[in-house]
């Protein structure tokens, strides 16, 4: 019951997952964080069979990354979402299939364009203005068919956002321990969990700079 | 000449640091046709001698020096056809191949890189020996826009502005290294290839028959184009440079 | 979800017309019940006479339209000039029977005209490439029930190319009113010698 949820905003893609590492009825970590940073312009968030996740979203993050070290040119986030497609399509049909689903948001950097790929462990790959994986989808999607608009700023994607994670706080029968919330634009990929939680990040409080040498607070 | 203990074997150096097997391969080279390619601002062109062997050679209207590698690339060789053949047929399946992987095309140099590494593959491994052809590749992506290489035997490439291979190499490279200007038009670039082709080649008399071009370029919609040309559209490049067969009496 | 063929719905249909064919699909791709996505295409060309339809499983959809756009383009470059429909549905045929035993969970539609006989040609297949040859009109996808009776009551012999678009796309959108797992847009091709028409059609989207 792990959440994936993104959405394009203006000159970017926000996306939403929750917190909750979960194996069977135990909630087993609280700051999960289910996405990997492909390379500076494209996030991959995942949800799906345990152990396969991490393995499947770390193999695509290397070979993101190594082609951009190989070619001295990173990949288009529409060529990584294909790569992944591909690379998903060819363990469906093997001894044992990867059971991942996962969402690329990326920044075109050449084309400016903000894309959203929603890609299942079937390796069915669509671009999307706004998608979500598993039972998320079906409390988010009326949602987002009725809140989403093309070319909304940053802000109002974040108050999106916002409705959405609450109707799955009330609706879902499991805490899933609220969500990181991460955007890529041109400038490469932030966290803005602050954004849509302002409650839970009080602005830090500076009262006193204190200088500290190495070695002293051992001593 | 201690050339005959070490030529053998294509892995074998020689005590001058020299690999026999790769430098005959270019040697073969530069006694086929010339061939040379010349980058303009609006794209590119290719343009080589065909050497027709008889009369009674059956004379194939398909170009067999200039091959399409995929929707933004054409190549040129110099050197043995069958290697070529082979080579080409590679280059086109692994640019096909990244096509389907990453649904957009391969950027041209690492298409050329990945030919070359194939040649480089065969000046090492014992037993065979190297591809015995060099290309020059007319290409065009969003990296670099229009881009010109050229390769050889060893597999080294490198990019140029205009270059040239086969035999007269030389003076093609200096008539070229003369002519070039940066802000070349293609219509420019391809009289220029007409001129120095018709100076490089043992035979004076120019016509479709003896010689095959190809270019890339982009058409009213901004989409990339090549075309090999057709011996109609040849003569009438030979026609509009005053260098076709009605002023064999000049 | 037991029936691979019908996770993602949607559903093409092609028919002959007077020295012209028409070829259809929706835009639905859906998981089982919920829409995913309004916008995804099911007929691809392969040169400019050549039309594949593919339903069934999304996943063997794109990855049979990149086989097959890998498969035309060697073709293309290695004969010089561009693959005929008759010539293509053999390819369908042997690359779908080369997984007899794992197959594509598809229902491949090939509609095209012969650019040398100038002739329509319509044909389609199962899952691991047995052909069917048609005169009239070829149907697949999770509407295929439904678009056997539309095709069977509208259609006619030698339909003009005007007639054919209205024709195939009555037919389509009347069948997919009827399915859940399809609908949400379509699209329709109508292919003449020496013009190809793609026509975008708005349709319920619920």
């Amino acid at each position: 019951m792990d959440i994936v949820l993104g959405l394009r905003i203006k000159g970017g893609v926000l996306v939403a997952t929750s917190k909750a590492a979960t194996r069977g009825i135990s909630v087993i970590k609280v700051g999960d964080d289910k996405t990997r940073e492909l390379n500076p312009n494209t996030l991959m968030a995942y949800t799906g069979e345990a152990g396969d996740t991490v393995q499947f979203a770390e193999y695509i993050m290397a070979n993101t990354r190594l082609y951009g070290i190989r070619h001295d040119i990173e990949l288009s986030p529409s060529a990584v979402a294909s790569f992944t497609r591909n690379q998903l399509a060819k363990a469906l049909r093997s001894r044992k299939p990867y059971q991942v689903n996962v969402l690329i948001a990326g920044f075109d950097p050449k084309t400016e364009k903000p894309t959203l790929n929603l890609i299942d462990y079937l390796a069915s790959n669509v671009e999307l203005p706004y998608a979500a994986h598993g039972y998320a989808a079906y409390y988010t999607m009326s949602l987002l068919d009725r809140h989403w608009k093309e070319g909304m700023t940053q802000e109002e994607g974040v108050v999106l956002m916002r409705m959405c994670i609450k109707e799955l706080q009330t609706r879902l029968p499991v805490d899933f321990k609220g969500v990181y919330v991460k955007v890529v634009d041109k400038d490469g990929i932030r966290d803005v969990s602050a954004l849509v939680y302002p409650d839970e990040y009080p602005e830090a409080e500076v009262t006193e700079e204190l200088e500290v040498q190495q070695g002293e607070i051992a001593a | 000449m201690g050339s005959r203990r070490y030529d053998s074997r294509t892995t074998i150096f020689s005590p001058e640091g020299r690999l026999y097997q790769v430098e005959y391969a270019q040697e073969a080279i530069s006694h086929a046709g010339t061939a040379i390619g010349i980058l303009a601002k609006d794209g590119i062109v290719l343009a080589a001698e065909r050497k027709v062997t008889s009369k009674l050679l059956e004379q194939d209207t398909s170009a067999e020096k200039m091959y399409t590698l995929n929707e933004s690339m054409v190549c040129a060789v110099a050197g043995l056809n069958s290697d070529a053949g082979i080579l080409v047929q590679n280059a086109r399946k692994s640019a096909q191949d990244y096509l389907r992987t990453y649904n957009e095309e391969i950027p041209c140099e690492q298409l050329v890189k990945h030919v070359c590494n194939v040649k480089q593959g065969y000046t090492q491994h014992g037993g065979l020996r190297p591809f015995g052809v060099s290309f020059i590749y007319a290409g065009y992506d969003d990296i670099r826009q229009f881009q010109l290489y050229q390769s050889n035997p060893s597999g080294n490439y490198s990019g140029w502005k205009a270059t040239s291979m086969g035999a007269n190499k030389a003076s093609a490279q200096t008539l070229l290294r003369q002519d070039y200007k940066d802000d070349m038009t293609l219509a420019e670039a391809c009289e220029l290839a007409v001129k120095i082709l018709s100076k490089t080649m043992d035979n004076t008399n120019l016509t479709s028959e003896k010689l095959e071009f190809a270019t890339v370029s982009k058409d009213a919609k901004d989409h990339v184009v090549h075309r090999i040309w057709q011996p109609d559209q040849i003569d009438q490049l030979l026609k509009d440079s005053g260098l076709g067969k009605e002023e064999d009496d000049e | 979800m037991s029936n691979p063929q019908e996770i993602n719905g949607g559903s093409c249909v092609a028919m002959v017309g007077k020295d012209c064919v028409a070829i259809a699909c929706d835009l639905r791709m859906g998981s089982q019940g919920l829409g995913v996505s309004n916008d995804f295409e099911k007929v691809f060309n392969y040169g400019d006479n050549v039309y594949l339809g593919l339903t069934g499983l999304a996943t063997d959809v794109q990855t049979l339209h990149e086989v097959f756009r890998e498969k035309t383009n060697l073709y293309k470059m290695a004969e010089e000039r561009q693959i005929e429909p008759e010539t293509f549905a053999n390819l369908v045929s042997s690359t779908l029977y080369e997984k007899r035993f794992g197959p594509y969970f598809v229902g491949p539609i090939v509609a095209g005209i012969n650019s040398k006989t100038e002739k329509p040609f319509i044909c389609g297949f199962d899952l691991i490439g047995c052909i069917d040859f048609a005169k009239d009109f070829i149907v697949s996808g999770t509407a295929s029930d439904m678009l056997y009776g539309m095709c069977e009551s509208l259609w006619q012999p030698d339909l003009e190319p005007e007639d054919l678009f209205n024709t195939c796309s009555q037919a389509l959108m009347c069948a997919m009113d009827r399915d859940p797992l399809g609908g949400w847009g379509a699209i329709v091709w109508i292919i003449t010698k020496d013009k190809v028409v793609k026509k975008l059609l708005k349709t319920r989207q619920d």
